[in-house]
């Protein structure tokens, strides 16, 4: 039985005696460690990296989890948790050390619908768990695209969004509670039920930290109540300016929409040309997938405001969905958007930034002459009300050329994100991906400040180690400023 | 450049020097000072929240109420970022003319911080439908009590870049960090705002539980919804016996139909907006204040430990009332003699399954409401990380000394 090779330091602690340790905790056939096993694991959702754990460990239960950790803990091995592998990120990529596979914890433990929580184990799938309380007029809100696939335990890693956060709120938003293992094994509470929290708030802390402060064992989320009614209307405009100057002209009235999504011409073409066609009128730059839910009274005179002013900004039509199968219809389009875009071309990088909502006109217009000068094809489907960005290249990875063109557009429009005072991700994560870009925004100090927070949870930096911080700013940490200038 | 002004007129305590900073670079190098001379500082605003929170033991005070202004406000993006000592009327006053709104309105008056606000975690009734401090900040920039500058977050309405410092310093009572700037969501103000208020006759635990029942089932949450005791129904002016208080927004349709649904409770009658700013303002100078909680279902159960708490004083001049979607009541007890005292301590260190956070206390009071928590010891390496020497507020959290 041969090992996959590793640069990695730690690769001489992964060995056959490891792998013994461990198949004696979950089985023999949860543990992996031929190359040829390991291959499914070098790629999460994000093409662009490949790197293959030493070793891939699946634990079927909470118990098998702290084992686990302990037997890592006790070695010093390195390792990264892994939900669904749906990230775009590279954040779940392990390479060259132990990969820990959580997507056996599926149970959801309790439903208190009385009271609108739930607590479940970390590998429990998003949609999954809306299902399993849609009797009780309820669901979670938080809701990726991915969300048929990707894990409640990734989204509380990868602080998550989706299309309906606008009105709802993002995964920390919804977090009341989490059971933590830390990479030391040790097992710690955070937060209550009640939400009423007495000290720091380190559920807040722990939710976004991305794998590095160890391993949520079951997570107390928040439930919300289905809506009374939901109307979903397309607005297709003849310039993204016109619908970006919509967007704003909505949010400004105070109704807040439960989604404000735009597509672009690019994307709308892709859509349109593949099975998952939603009707989109093709020739328009721009459209608008606006939705808003709640109580009956009152909902028509909300899509009535929202219809006038896309009139009033250059709408061209407005249609609003006559029924939940035209609704799903419209929705599709949006949803399948980046299945759509994979048709085109082999392959396909989907980004995520955000900018402050006024600067989109002049981002997008940025965006548009990027690609035309570095020869890529750019489509862009997005969170537009609260300024998420998702622009998307579709490209040839096998041409060296384009590949190295596609790159540095990516970093030009980080470039440009950055300095209309927006930042490098909105809910897709740091990663590896994204590492490169943190000193774009944060300053040295913020960066080191960060690192000593991940060592109280992790000192020896084991868990999903070289990853959202910059190996150069965990520096020994000294608390004290770089710099202190002089002062009169 | 920085200036570090001594004023002297408004310590807290008659011993203690007040520095008074107007720059980030003024804040690090009074932290720092204080650092390598290992001297301890309170960390204030304007000084509301002075009385708050358990006591601090410290050589001096460091005020950041200079360190005010509106740093960047673009009404498209409704977020605003302001230095730490802007009062929070100087934010309503700022984005007012622009139809909007920082829906926080913490217990005390808009003459608050923002710094403290957000540093205190402090919310208000609006907690009902727009959150707690936590869900509108969007970033903050800070000193550590090692003097290193630093930010979380950033300007923009969704952010996963980097580790959430910004939630951790929030609500971490200046024991991390002095917050120096701070970034909030915005909202825009609904074309309806309206108040109503419901007398109830039944048994204040039913009308609390009936009051919660019925907004699980309406299909909106109105912006606030508290339930007050006769005394607090009294002072404001709203009526007699125990009164739910509502607020409610939208667009005009929704609000009348939202109206509507509250006649289920009982008479509903119109009051004043006038009402907010009072409940707020409510709490009498040196008056002991707690906050008791479990789960929603649970509200009867709390409104009865409140009530128990409430009779060790006098229970015709303390004033109750209850957030039922939160399960939260507070009791805000006037400070009573010595007898009370025993009285009221014996009651907040009885053992229950309530959760029991003191907002103000008599310093006699704190060790009754303070509980160990599971994640003390984490909390502690968090805050010898960011405050190693532990000049910051020491005393405010942690272990009970």
């Amino acid at each position: 039985m041969a090992s996959v090779a590793s640069s990695s330091p730690s690769s001489g602690l992964i060995d056959q005696a490891l792998a013994d340790r461990l198949a004696e905790i979950v089985g023999a056939k949860r543990v992996l460690f031929r190359r040829s096993e390991l291959l499914t694991y070098t790629a999460d959702a994000l093409p662009s990296y490949n790197k293959a754990p030493a070793l891939a460990v699946f634990p079927g239960s909470r118990d098998e989890v702290v084992s686990v950790v302990r037997e890592l803990a006790t070695r010093g091995v390195p390792f990264v948790p892994r939900g669904a592998g749906t990230g775009l990120s590279g954040g779940a990529l392990a390479d060259g050390v132990v990969l820990i596979g959580l997507n056996r914890l599926t149970r959801i433990l309790s439903v208190d619908a009385e009271n609108g929580m739930a607590v479940v184990e970390p590998g429990v799938v998003n949609v999954a768990l809306s299902r399993a309380v849609a009797a009780h007029g309820l669901h979670y809100a938080p809701d990726p695209s991915s969300q048929a696939a990707c894990t409640i335990g990734g989204n509380v890693a990868e602080n998550a969004g989706g299309p309906h956060c606008l009105k709802y709120g993002v995964t920390t938003n919804h977090i009341l509670a989490l059971t933590v293992l830390l990479p030391s094994g040790e097992i710690v509470k955070l937060g209550n039920q009640s939400g009423e929290v007495d000290g720091y708030d380190l559920v807040g802390a722990f939710v976004g930290s991305e794998g590095c402060f160890g391993i949520a064992l079951d997570i107390t989320v928040r439930l919300s109540r289905n809506p009374e009614a939901i109307r979903t209307l397309l607005a297709d405009f003849m310039s993204l300016d016109a619908a970006a100057q919509a967007v704003s002209a909505i949010v400004a009235t105070g109704i807040v929409p439960a989604a404000l999504e735009m597509i672009d011409q690019a994307t709308i073409r892709a859509v349109e040309a593949s099975i998952y066609a939603a009707g989109y009128p093709t020739d328009a730059a721009a459209a608008l997938l606006i939705e808003v839910d709640g109580a009956i009274a009152g909902l028509e005179a909300d899509v009535a405001t929202i219809e006038q002013l896309c009139r009033t900004h250059g709408a061209r039509t407005v249609r609003i969905a006559r029924d939940e199968v035209e609704r799903v219809r419209l929705w599709q389009g949006r949803k399948k958007a980046f299945g759509a875009m994979g048709r085109i071309s082999s392959h396909l990088v989907v980004q995520d930034a955000v900018v402050p909502r006024t600067k989109l006109p002049a981002v997008l217009a940025e965006m548009h002459r990027i690609g035309k000068e570095r020869r890529v094809n750019i489509c862009n489907v997005f969170h537009a009300g609260d300024g998420n960005l998702h622009p998307n290249i579709t490209y040839n990875a096998a041409d060296a050329d384009e590949t190295h063109r596609v790159h540095e557009a990516m970093q030009e429009i980080m470039s440009v994100c950055v300095k209309a005072g927006g930042t490098i991700t909105g809910e897709h994560g740091v990663g590896l991906d994204k590492v490169g870009y943190m000193d774009m925004i944060f300053s040295p100090d913020s960066l080191a400040t960060m690192c000593a927070l991940r060592q109280v949870f992790d000192p020896d930096r084991r868990s999903n180690p070289g990853k959202v911080v910059p190996m150069h700013s965990c520096r020994e940490w000294h608390m004290s400023p770089t710099a202190r200038p002089t002062t009169t | 450049m920085s200036r570090v002004a001594h004023v002297a007129d408004s310590a807290p305590d008659d011993d203690m020097t007040v520095a008074a900073v107007d720059s980030v670079a003024a804040v690090r190098d009074a932290v720092l000072d204080a650092s390598h001379a290992r001297r301890t500082l309170r960390i204030a605003g304007r000084g509301a929240w002075l009385d708050a929170g358990r006591p601090v033991q410290a050589s001096e005070t460091l005020s950041v109420r200079e360190l005010s202004g509106i740093t960047e406000y673009v009404p498209g993006d409704l977020t605003l970022t302001a230095f730490a000592g802007t009062t929070l009327g100087e934010i309503r006053a700022a984005t007012a003319p622009h139809g909007q709104w920082l829906a926080l309105d913490p217990f005390g008056d808009d003459d608050g911080t923002l710094g403290a606000t957000v540093s205190t975690g402090s919310a208000g009734p609006l907690v009902t439908s727009f959150g707690r401090p936590r869900d509108l900040v969007l970033g903050v920039e800070f000193v550590t009590g090692a003097g290193v500058v630093a930010r979380g977050g950033g300007r923009v309405v969704k952010n996963v870049a980097g580790f959430d410092l910004t939630r951790l310093l929030t609500g971490s009572w200046g024991t991390l960090g002095v917050i120096t700037e701070v970034t909030v969501r915005l909202h825009a103000r609904p074309e309806a705002d309206q108040s109503i208020a419901i007398s109830l006759d039944e048994r204040p635990t039913a009308a609390a539980e009936r009051t919660r029942q019925l907004l699980r089932r309406l299909p909106f949450a109105p912006y606030v919804c508290e339930v007050a005791n006769d005394a607090l129904a009294r002072h404001l002016a709203v009526g007699t016996g125990l009164t739910v208080l509502v607020r409610l927004g939208g667009n005009r349709e929704s609000v009348l139909a939202q109206r509507a649904a509250f006649n289920e409770l009982g008479d509903v009658r119109d009051i004043d907006q006038n009402v907010w700013p009072a409940l707020r303002g409510c709490e009498p100078a040196g008056a002991n204040v707690v906050r008791l909680s479990r789960l929603p279902s649970e509200i009867g159960l709390t409104w009865s430990d409140a009530q128990s708490i409430v009779e060790t004083i006098s229970s015709g001049t303390a004033f109750m009332h209850a957030t039922p979607s939160r399960g939260v009541v507070r009791c805000i007890l006037p400070r009573g003699n010595a007898v009370s005292r025993t009285h009221l301590a014996e009651a907040l260190g009885a053992p229950t399954t309530v959760t029991r956070v003191g907002e103000r206390l008599e310093n006699a009071l704190w060790s009754f409401v303070t509980r160990p928590s599971p994640s003390d010891e984490l909390a502690a390496r968090v805050r010898a990380t960011f405050d190693p020497h532990a000049i910051l507020n020491p005393g405010l959290l942690g272990a009970v000394s």
